[in-house]
C-alpha cells in the first residue's frame, strides 16, 4: 500500500499533468471520441453527440437534422441499433417523475430516466414497478424500447406495463399515444426500437409498493430440470443459472412478503464470475478437474435470504462486462433447448465460464415483443467481453431457432429481415407505422434499414 | 503428468481471499460530495455517482485516495484513455454518452480529489 509521501508524490504527479487543462488539453484537441456500446462491442463515430437539455431543444434538433439520428440510453443494448455516422442524441438530461395518478397506479417518467432512478419516486407517491430486470443502469425508454424484462412466469415485459408514449417525430412534431388515442401507432411504440420517432415520455402501470423475499441456493443440474416449471408456477419470481462443468445450478425465487427487512449473507455475483474465470484459466483441461472447486464450494453456501423493498431487490450490478445472447423460446420447450445448449457448450466451447441464465417471461399483445402472444422461456448465453463471443453464439443460435426462439432485440443474432417477418405476425404493421411517421428513414442507422426500409 | 496440486491451491486460496475484506483504513477526503462546478455536477450526478459515491464493484470511490493512487500513477493519459475506452469494469465513457474530453477530465480530476 502506497504511504503518504508516495500518496502527495502521485497527486505532485497529477498536478504537474494538469488535470484542469495544460497538457491534457492539448491533446483534447486531437481526439476524436466516438461512442461504444457498455461491453465495447459496438461502436461508431457519430457526426454529433448531444444532450438536449429541453423539450423544445430536442424539437427542434429533430426537426433540422437530415438524419440518420439515432437515440442513445445507456448503451446496454449488444446488438447494432445505435452505430451511426449521423448524430446521436442522449435524453439523460429530460429525466424524472413528471406525474402520477393514484387512482389507476399509474405514474410517467421522462424518457432520459435511469431504471435505478424510478423506484425512489415511486415509492414516495404510493407506487412500485410491478417487475424490474436484473440490471437497472439502463435508461427506461431503451429497456422499453429494446422489450428488456425481468422474470416471472405469470408478468410481462417492461413494454407490457407501459399505457401511454409522448414521442417527437421525423418533422418536429410532439405526439401522444395510448391505447384510444393513435392506437396503432401505440401498438408499434410500446417496443419501437428507436425507430419511429424520440420517444420523451412514458406512463407505466405500476402496483402498490411491495416488499418481496429473495431466496437463493445451490441445486443439482437434473433436480434443477426437475422443478423448474413447478417453481415458476409457485414463485413470483424464479430464475436460475446453470454453472458450466459443475452439474449446480443457481437458482432465485421472489415472492410479495410483510416480513420486515432483514438480509443472510449474500454471495457476490461480480466476485463469483471472475472466481469461474479463474478456474477456467487454471482447469479448462480437465472438465472433472474443473467442476471440483465449484462444486466444493457450493457445498458450502447456505440457502441466501434478502428481505428489501422490491425496487431494491430485484436488481444486481454487473461489474464484469460481457457480451450476450438472450432467446425467448416457448416455454414448453425450453427445458430441452437448454440441455441441447449445455451439450454444445461444454463439448465444444470450453472457454466459456459465465453461466447460463434461465428466466421466465408471460405472453403479451405488443407488435414487436418477442413474448407476442407466448409465454416464454429466455436463455441467455454471455462471453468475457474481450474475448470472441461468435463461436459459441454461432454455435447455440440454431439451436434457438430450431426450438422457436425469437431473440431479444437488444441481443446479438443474426436473424434477417424475412427472418422476423416470420416470427411476428404483426410486422408489416409495424413497418407500415414506421413508413408513415419517417418516410425519410431519419431515423433508421444501417441496421435498422436493412430491417425496415423499403420493400421488402 | 501435470502436477495439479498448486493450481487447485493457488484456486482456493484466491477463492478465500475473495471472501476477506480489505482490512487497510481508507484515506477519504472530507471534501464536497458533488462538483462546484454546475455542469460537471450535473455529469457527475447522473453519471458517475451511481457506482462511485458508493465505490461499487471495483469503482474507485469520490475522494478515497488510496483507492485512486494507483490509477493516478499510471497517468492522466492513461486514466483518460480507460475512461473513454472503457477498462475492466468501467464502461466507456462511464455512460456519458454527451460528455467532451474536458468534462472527463474534470471528472476525473474531482472524484480522485486532484
Amino acid at each position: 500500500m502506497p504511504n503518504r509521501r508516495q500518496l502527495l508524490k502521485y497527486f505532485a504527479a497529477l498536478s504537474a499533468a494538469s488535470f484542469g487543462g495544460g497538457m491534457l488539453s492539448q491533446s483534447a484537441a486531437a481526439r476524436v471520441i466516438g461512442w461504444k456500446n457498455w461491453s465495447g462491442s459496438q461502436s461508431c463515430v457519430p457526426s454529433a453527440r448531444l444532450a438536449p437539455a429541453s423539450l423544445p431543444e430536442l424539437q427542434q434538433l429533430v426537426a433540422e437534422s437530415v438524419g440518420p439520428i439515432r437515440p442513445v440510453g445507456a448503451g446496454h443494448s449488444f446488438s447494432p441499433l445505435v452505430p451511426t455516422d449521423g448524430q446521436i442524441v442522449s435524453l439523460a438530461r429530460l429525466n424524472g417523475l413528471v406525474s402520477h395518478d393514484p387512482a389507476q397506479l399509474r405514474a410517467t417518467f421522462l424518457a432520459g430516466t435511469q431504471m435505478s432512478a424510478m423506484g425512489a419516486p415511486l415509492h414516495e407517491v404510493g407506487q412500485a414497478l410491478i417487475n424490474m430486470p436484473d440490471i437497472d443502469e439502463q435508461v427506461i425508454a431503451g429497456a422499453i424500447a429494446t422489450g428488456t424484462h425481468g422474470t416471472g412466469a405469470n408478468i410481462g415485459g417492461l413494454p407490457s406495463f407501459v399505457t401511454g408514449l409522448e414521442m417527437v417525430t421525423a418533422t418536429g412534431e410532439l405526439i401522444q399515444c395510448d391505447a384510444d388515442n393513435n392506437p396503432e401507432v401505440f401498438q408499434a411504440a410500446r417496443l419501437s426500437l428507436g425507430a419511429l420517432g424520440i420517444v420523451t415520455k412514458i406512463q407505466m402501470q405500476n402496483t402498490q409498493p411491495y416488499r418481496s423475499r429473495r431466496e437463493s441456493w445451490i441445486l443439482d443440474w437434473e433436480d434443477t430440470l426437475a422443478q423448474a416449471d413447478q417453481l415458476a408456477n409457485k414463485h413470483r419470481n424464479f430464475e436460475f443459472y446453470y454453472i458450466p462443468f459443475s452439474e449446480r445450478c443457481f437458482l432465485s425465487t421472489h415472492d410479495i412478503t410483510e416480513e420486515d427487512k432483514f438480509s443472510t449473507s449474500v454471495s457476490d455475483g461480480n466476485e463469483s464470475v471472475q472466481d469461474l474465470k479463474m478456474i477456467r484459466d487454471y482447469l479448462s483441461w480437465s472438465d472433472t478437474l474443473r467442476g471440483l472447486p465449484i462444486k466444493a464450494i457450493a457445498a458450502t453456501m447456505d440457502r441466501e435470504v434478502v428481505v428489501e423493498a422490491s425496487w431494491l431487490n430485484y436488481a444486481s450490478e454487473r461489474n464484469v462486462r460481457f457480451n450476450e445472447m438472450e432467446y425467448h423460446l416457448p416455454r414448453e420447450q425450453g427445458l430441452a433447448a437448454l440441455r441441447e445448449v449445455r451439450q454444445v457448450l461444454e463439448q465444444h466451447h470450453k472457454a466459456v465460464f459465465f453461466p447460463l441464465e434461465v428466466r421466465y417471461v408471460k405472453g403479451d399483445d405488443v407488435w414487436l415483443s418477442p413474448f407476442y402472444q407466448r409465454d416464454s422461456m429466455s436463455i441467455a448465453v454471455h462471453r468475457f467481453h474481450s474475448e470472441d463471443y461468435r463461436p459459441l453464439f454461432n454455435a447455440v443460435e440454431p439451436i434457438f431457432r430450431k426450438y422457436g426462439g425469437r431473440p431479444h432485440w437488444g441481443k446479438i443474432n443474426s436473424v434477417t429481415r424475412a427472418q422476423f417477418a416470420q416470427m411476428y405476425p404483426r410486422w408489416e404493421a409495424f413497418v407500415e407505422v414506421r413508413q408513415q411517421l419517417d418516410p425519410s428513414a431519419k431515423f433508421l442507422n444501417p441496421y435498422l434499414a436493412s430491417l425496415f426500409s423499403g420493400a421488402a | 503428468m501435470l502436477d495439479i496440486r498448486k493450481p487447485l491451491l493457488l484456486i482456493f486460496l484466491s477463492l478465500l481471499c475473495a471472501c476477506s475484506g480489505d482490512s487497510e483504513p481508507m484515506r477519504q477526503l472530507s471534501g464536497p460530495t458533488t462538483p462546484a462546478d454546475d455542469r460537471v455536477a450535473e455529469l457527475y450526478n447522473r453519471s458517475c455517482r451511481s457506482c462511485h459515491a458508493q465505490g461499487a464493484g471495483w469503482a474507485p470511490k469520490t475522494g478515497d485516495l488510496q483507492a485512486w493512487a494507483p490509477r493516478l500513477q499510471k497517468g492522466a493519459p492513461v486514466l483518460l484513455e480507460h475512461t473513454i475506452d472503457g477498462f475492466k469494469g468501467m464502461p466507456p465513457m462511464g455512460m456519458c454518452f454527451d460528455c467532451n474530453e474536458e468534462d472527463f477530465t474534470k471528472l476525473i480530476s474531482f472524484m480522485s480529489g486532484g
